[in-house]
């Protein structure tokens, strides 16, 4: 018997240790299913990592997909690849498959990590096209570069200077990042890196030192954890006055941290203002805003225009910014704000994108890395 | 120092409620390998019990209004519904292994199998996801007790007691400390106690002295069941905010590890779930440790792998039970089916 028990304890815990893991206003009356007369679905999704109402990215993205099809009466429908955060190459394969056989015109693809399942999917179905939110132009096996795929990328270092901007500019001086992919997703290190030189920036000009602490532990699978909310408790605990939760359901866990120690938190992707009074304000990019832009191309007949290439939105689309009807710092008024999003789009003020994973100190922002 | 306790009795409460849970099986004659699942079981039941109250005029307003006790209330009753369901749950088990003198092993892993994947199945087709979370608000705002909610400004400093004890805690917390103490009492000091402690040590005995084992095996799995299903609310109230997704992170498992270390004796269970706490805590945030407040991290500072600190809470159960199992001393009929002819 004890040795059936230790035998079965052990099992537990390396079984244990695998992780466990929701908006825009206007997409939320629209039903995330619906059922098509025809049985065909023409827009499709296919998530991320994470939860489809992660009130965040997924989300976000789908959000574009349901105003669009609502507004042009198309039918639509997400699919998950199976295996949810462990989802290999295979199970996203299977996912666009079925879309594109339940009659998928346009399909819409999010995050970086579907590329090899869509290099796959974009040559067996020559006749979809595909929308690659946070990617990249890909290539077929022969080297030539796939036009049913159109790459979407957002300029997150600008939304993420704007949120570290706003924050120190608000009288924070002690801020945290909590991101998420463990470092290895892009946009993650842009927001991240933006928000250090945002941070910087406004720590220059108000004259004050503005302590870091930055992590991307917990957050490989951008989800809630326990580990997580211990973390961030720890953290508010001694005396980080704000958090930004920059990693999809990663949100959960900050934002209950924050409850519990009266801090506070920056939403990332989609004004996250309506999930917790915690929230100052939130590093945004037109998710919703960019699908819908890109369906339209397809439905317009204007595909050829982005198909193949690789569309970077930045301030100067008005693609990245803060919410400002949902404004609430008090110490950095939103003309302010006006005036340095005009700066960034007009590139006067210019923010580094390059992809940093442990960013450095700087002159006014002491950056304490936790790994 | 707060903060470390604070957080160590988070993780420490449900684990022994739960360690506890195990003793009461065992302590009858059923070894009771399903608290995982039970616990999982419970957390969901409960989630889904605050997710669809959630949404009653009565706590809504109660929720804006600051009206605290009625919020406690709430949590109360999804502790009671959370263990209620546990028990059914348990009942399963107390079936396979007393009327079908099943293999209590076998039982236990079928439902330690059954309940995730039971628990993901109800929550995809209630909420479309993964996780079963809280409609509106978190498990803090809604359910924490904290200087403000008690109605003491933010900033009177009440001392380390209750700094420590009173601000930021859960009821649940309390409450849990409070039917450990109740049970290991009951399972003491009286009759029902020792009735059912012996039927885990000779039940041919105790059936000769007039004493029911089969009803006695009942009862020690039904609370068994009940425990660990508040147990394992409490476990996702506290420390997961209020979310279940079909997984404790293996606080079933190491509740047995505590019930075997802890010797099934309830004293030393508490001290071993608390050292397993700590370790928790480490693992999460010894980045924030700060031991005696005087603004240096040291388990930070000292240069270690963060992924030691990590593996911490499970090598300490591997090494505590590899030198403390020899000396451990299970109830002796634990695991046998009980058939009167045998005698």
């Amino acid at each position: 018997m004890k040795k059936i028990l230790a035998l079965l304890l052990v099992l537990a815990m390396t079984l244990s240790l695998a992780a466990c893991g929701s908006s825009a206003t206007g997409a939320d009356g629209i039903a995330d299913e619906m059922t098509s007369k025809d049985g065909k679905y023409q827009v499709a999704f296919v998530t991320d990592v994470g939860q489809l109402k992660d009130k965040s990215f997924n989300q976000g993205t789908y959000d574009g997909v349901k105003l669009y099809a609502n507004a042009n009466g198309k039918s639509y429908k997400y699919y998950q690849p199976a295996n949810g955060n462990e989802a290999t190459d295979d199970d996203r394969v299977d996912a666009f498959r079925l879309a594109c056989d339940n009659g998928a015109e346009v399909v819409v693809a999010a995050g970086f990590l579907q590329e090899s399942a869509l290099r796959t999917a974009a040559t067996e179905y020559p006749n979809v096209n595909f929308v690659f939110i946070d990617g990249y132009p890909i290539a077929d096996d022969a080297g030539n570069i796939l036009t049913n795929i159109a790459a979407v990328a957002f300029q997150e270092e600008q939304a993420g200077y704007l949120a570290g901007y706003a924050a120190v500019m608000d009288g924070y001086t002690k801020l945290g990042f909590c991101g998420g992919g463990g470092g290895t997703n892009p946009a993650c290190q842009r927001y991240g890196y933006g928000y250090v030189q945002g941070a910087d920036a406004a720590a220059a000009a108000k004259g004050v030192q503005v302590e870091l602490t930055y992590s991307w532990a917990y957050g490989s699978s951008f989800s809630a954890s326990p580990e997580l909310q211990a973390m961030a408790t720890g953290w508010y605990n001694n005396g980080t006055e704000v958090i930004f939760a920059c990693g999809g359901s990663m949100f959960q866990s900050i934002a209950a941290a924050a409850s519990a120690e009266d801090g506070k938190v920056i939403g990332v992707d989609v004004d996250q203002s309506f999930e917790s009074t915690a929230v100052i304000t939130s590093a945004m990019k037109g998710l919703a805003d960019a699908t819908q832009w890109a369906i339209a191309k397809h439905y317009d007949g204007a595909w050829a225009e982005i198909g193949g290439g690789a569309t970077s939105l930045g301030a100067s689309d008005n693609a990245v910014g803060l919410p400002t009807e949902t404004w609430s710092l008090t110490g950095w008024t939103v003309e302010e704000y006006k005036t340095l999003f005009n700066d960034i789009a007009s590139g006067n003020v210019t923010i580094s994108s390059e992809l940093v994973v442990t960013p450095e100190s700087t002159a006014n922002v002491t950056v304490n890395y936790v790994e | 120092m707060t903060f470390v306790i604070q957080q160590t009795l988070l993780y420490a409460v449900p684990l022994m409620l739960v360690a506890l849970a195990g003793v009461f099986a065992e302590r009858s004659g059923i070894v009771n390998l399903a608290l995982e699942g039970i616990m999982i079981f419970g957390a969901f039941v409960g989630v889904l019990f605050v997710r669809s109250m959630q949404s009653l005029d009565v706590f809504v307003n109660a929720a804006r209004a600051g009206n605290w006790l009625t919020l406690q209330g709430l949590e109360l009753l999804a502790m009671l519904v959370a263990a209620i369901m546990g028990a059914v749950f348990s009942l399963l088990l107390s079936f396979a292994s007393v009327n079908l003198k099943a293999d209590q092993t076998i039982g236990g892993t079928a439902l330690n199998l059954m309940a995730p994947a039971l628990v993901l199945f109800l929550i995809r087709i209630l909420a479309n996801q993964n996780t079963l979370m809280m409609t509106t608000g978190d498990a803090a705002s809604w359910f924490m007790i904290k200087k403000s909610t008690l109605g003491i400004d933010k900033d009177v400093n009440l001392g380390f007691l209750g700094e420590t004890f009173l601000n930021k805690v859960y009821l649940a917390t309390y409450l849990c400390i409070l039917v450990f103490v109740v049970l290991s009492v009951i399972l003491y000091t009286t009759r029902f106690g020792l009735r059912l402690r012996s039927c885990g040590e000779n039940p041919q005995a105790a059936d000769s002295l007039g004493i029911n084992v089969y009803k006695m095996r009942y009862t020690g799995t039904t609370i068994s069941g009940a425990l660990a299903g508040m147990g394992g609310f409490v476990y996702s109230l506290t420390t997961a905010n209020c979310t279940s997704n079909g997984d404790v992170a293996g606080f079933g498992f190491l509740a047995l590890a505590v019930m075997i270390f802890g010797n099934w004796k309830p004293l030393n269970i508490a001290m071993a779930s608390l050292l397993f706490g700590l370790f928790k805590c480490i693992a999460a945030a010894y980045s924030s440790i700060d031991i005696n407040g005087d603004g240096v991290y040291l388990l930070a500072e000292l240069g270690i792998s963060s992924h030691l600190y990590r593996m911490l809470p499970y090598l300490v159960t591997l090494a505590v039970l590899a030198f403390t199992s020899k000396k451990s001393r299970a109830p002796k009929a634990e695991g046998i089916p009980y058939d009167k002819g045998s005698r």
